[in-house]
């Protein structure tokens, strides 16, 4: 949660970081894009992660309680089929106890009959004896040489008084050989003594038994009795009679883990024996299954992320690209605004210079002055000459002195625009009243052309005087005495053009390209302050037009300015 | 130095006595009926007093503003013509004053024969007025 806080915190750092001109911090472009693109793909493939891990999770959930409920009932099934076998030898047994007397079967040739009866229906039936009541083996019917022996030493001789019938668990007993005991106690109603009839199988028959009931040659399927010794082969535990280590698995164990891989394991006893059936099988019946899902699933999520991660990247990329272009629009912006402001100071401080020094200037200039005409009116003297040389040169350092405050007075104009309505034929005619002495005096043929029903633009009536009449005077000074000098207004496709030509000297095209910069000028020195066709340019754009000039030498020049209309929408 | 200039009555109006002195003194040596005044007060009675055909007329000056002398002077007398002399122009200024009558705009320092063109071209125009 901290480390999201923290994430957050730097996206928001990274966003506010620079853009500010001056203090310079510039804008982590790199690190902002690293971190957007690490948010943008957390919130593209988060939730689809999650879903991924939650339907693997679910689907094996389900595969394995599929499984689960298969192998229980494969189980189940076994040890049915276990138990109606031998319920059913069992039940021979007892009939055979309860359809013949002792004496009768004491008799060898009738046990030897019974037993064959019995061995025909039940072929793994191994053999068959009479037990008396001192566990005296008085006649016996099988393959081994058991006639005689006694039982008293054995488990289940005294669990059968107890407990009739009796099935014991595998034990090699006298015969040495693995084998189990059904024996069945009845009383001789003529000594009210108790005998048994005994019938045992070998292990192996029981171990062909367990195979047949096997469903699948990987589970392993086996007999353990209540002491936890196997009655039967297992695959994994080993041969008949060995300790079995799991016996304290009771029931059904879905995930047992033996030398690493992991099994089902489930034990279920079998109800009138000792014994318990074990099946052991390897997980994931359904392996193809999930191989298969955990394949499709896997390769959506590679997909999901390879393209989240293109797009993600392309959308990152295409931000930060506009994101730069807006910082650096602003921060040009900030530096036009800073330098403006620089340019103001400079103009207030330069025009407050300019204004002191004016002044003194000017009396300087009329003393020298005088001085000169009372210098030319006195006869000559001694040293006259020096003194007129000295007073022409102190004027002409005066001259340099007026070039300089006038340039300085021309960085006072001012540089704000106050927009407003404009007539731009009503300015015009401003202009020309200020200068129609100028013009009369240099005899100057004026030609107007202005446009009825000029539309009126935006702009900043004092700055377009200004402007206009600082183009005016250049022609005039272009075209000295007796010189021509035509201004048209028109109304062009959504602008309103001035156009002021003169049939003056013309500018030549080197000249011609550096006609807007500051203190550029061609007029002699004194003359031009060099400032105010840059003021003018400024200024017109500032007001969102545009100022033009067409020039040949010898021929005259023209000037276009050109402002937009007023559109309706602007008006509203 | 034409002969006829005398015939031209000039008034100088400006605080700045150094000047208004210097300058009078060589319109003098060029035979021009010349008057001083230094300050705005001083410039109104001496148009009262004696109208000048040309007025040279500072803008700044302690009592009265240089366009408040060429407003009241041109409402009294309409005829008399004025050219701005200022070391303080603004261009402003300078519309403002050729609004109300001035007949043209010049900076501190000027050309003498700059300043003698510019008169007479007024006087000339005052003439042709009459």
């Amino acid at each position: 949660m901290n480390r999201i806080q923290s994430y957050f915190r730097q996206l928001r750092q990274s966003a506010e970081t620079g853009s500010s001109f001056g203090g310079v911090n510039e804008r982590n472009y790199k690190r902002l894009s690293f971190i957007l693109f690490i948010a943008m793909i957390s919130i593209a493939l988060g939730p689809v992660t999650i879903i991924a891990l939650l339907s693997y999770q679910n689907y094996l959930n389900l595969l394995q309680v599929e499984e689960r409920d298969q192998l229980e009932w494969r189980l189940e099934g076994s040890i049915t089929s276990f138990q109606s076998l031998i319920n059913s030898v069992k039940a021979e047994i007892e009939f055979t106890a309860d359809n013949f007397t002792y004496e009768e079967l004491k008799q060898d040739e009738k046990l030897a009959d019974t037993f064959y009866l019995i061995k025909r229906q039940f072929l793994f039936v191994t053999d068959l004896g009479i037990i008396d009541q001192t566990g005296l083996q008085h006649t016996y019917s099988g393959p081994y040489e058991l006639k005689g022996k006694v039982y008293t030493e054995e488990p289940w001789f005294d669990l059968v008084f107890r407990n009739s019938p009796n099935i014991s668990s595998v034990y090699q007993g006298i015969r040495g050989v693995p084998h189990f005991a059904i024996a069945v106690s009845q009383i001789n109603p003529n000594n009210g003594q108790t005998w048994i009839l005994r019938a045992t199988i070998d292990a192996k028959k029981l171990q062909r038994f367990v195979h047949t009931i096997k469903t699948k040659a990987s589970e392993d399927l086996f007999l353990i009795d209540n002491k936890g010794i196997l009655q039967t082969n297992s695959i994994t535990f080993g041969e008949t009679l060995t300790p079995y280590d799991y016996e304290s698995l009771l029931g059904v164990t879905p995930n047992l883990t033996i030398n690493g891989e992991t099994f089902f394991h489930a034990i279920g006893s079998i109800e009138g024996t000792p014994w318990s059936l074990v099946l052991i099988e390897k997980r994931y019946i359904h392996h193809q299954k999930w191989v298969n899902f955990r394949g499709r699933l896997i390769f959506l999520l590679v997909c999901c992320y390879a393209i989240s991660c293109v797009v993600v990247y392309c959308l990152v990329k295409a931000f930060r690209k506009q994101l730069r272009k807006t910082d650096e629009m602003q921060m040009n912006m900030i530096k036009e605004a800073e330098h403006t402001n620089k340019l103001a100071s400079i103009g207030r401080l330069a025009a407050g210079v300019g204004h002191e020094i004016n002044n003194p200037l000017a009396i300087i200039n009329q003393k020298n002055g005088l001085a000169e005409d009372l210098l030319d009116l006195s006869p000559d003297f001694e040293h006259k000459t020096t003194i007129s040389n000295c007073l022409k040169s102190v004027n002409q350092s005066i001259d340099r002195c007026k070039a300089i405050t006038h340039r300085l007075l021309g960085f006072a104009r001012r540089t704000e625009v106050v927009m407003e309505k404009v007539q731009l034929n009503h300015i015009l005619n401003e202009v020309l009243s200020f200068l129609e002495n100028s013009l009369i005096h240099n005899k100057i043929r004026m030609v107007l052309e202005l446009e009825n029903d000029l539309p009126e633009v935006y702009g900043d009536h004092m700055q377009l005087q200004q402007v206009i009449l600082n183009i005016i005077n250049n022609a005039i000074d272009a075209v000295e005495k007796d010189g021509d000098i035509a201004i048209s207004t028109r109304n062009v496709v959504g602008e309103v053009q001035v156009i002021i030509q003169d049939s003056g000297h013309g500018i030549s095209e080197k000249n011609l390209a550096h006609i807007f910069e500051p203190f550029f000028t061609t007029k002699e020195t004194g003359k031009g302050t060099g400032l105010g066709l840059s003021i003018t340019y400024g200024l017109i754009k500032e007001m969102g037009g545009n100022i033009k000039v067409n020039s040949q030498l010898g021929k005259g020049t023209a000037f276009t300015i050109s402002l937009p209309m007023i559109r309706d929408e602007d008006d509203k | 130095m034409t002969s006829d200039t005398q015939e031209i009555k000039v008034l100088i109006v400006d605080d700045e006595v150094e000047f208004a002195a210097t300058l009078a003194a060589r319109l003098k040596l060029r035979k021009y009926s010349t008057q001083m005044a230094t300050s705005g007060e001083e410039g109104l009675l001496a148009v009262e007093n004696d109208t000048p055909d040309v007025m040279v007329l500072d803008l700044k000056m302690p009592d009265l503003d240089g366009l408040e002398v060429l407003a009241q002077a041109k409402s009294t007398h309409p005829e008399v013509e004025a050219i701005i002399l200022t070391g303080h122009g603004s261009f402003e200024a300078g519309m403002e004053g050729m609004n109300l009558g001035a007949f043209d705009y010049l900076m501190k320092p000027v050309d003498l024969n700059h300043l003698l063109d510019k008169i007479q071209e007024a006087y000339e125009k005052k003439v042709q007025t009459l």
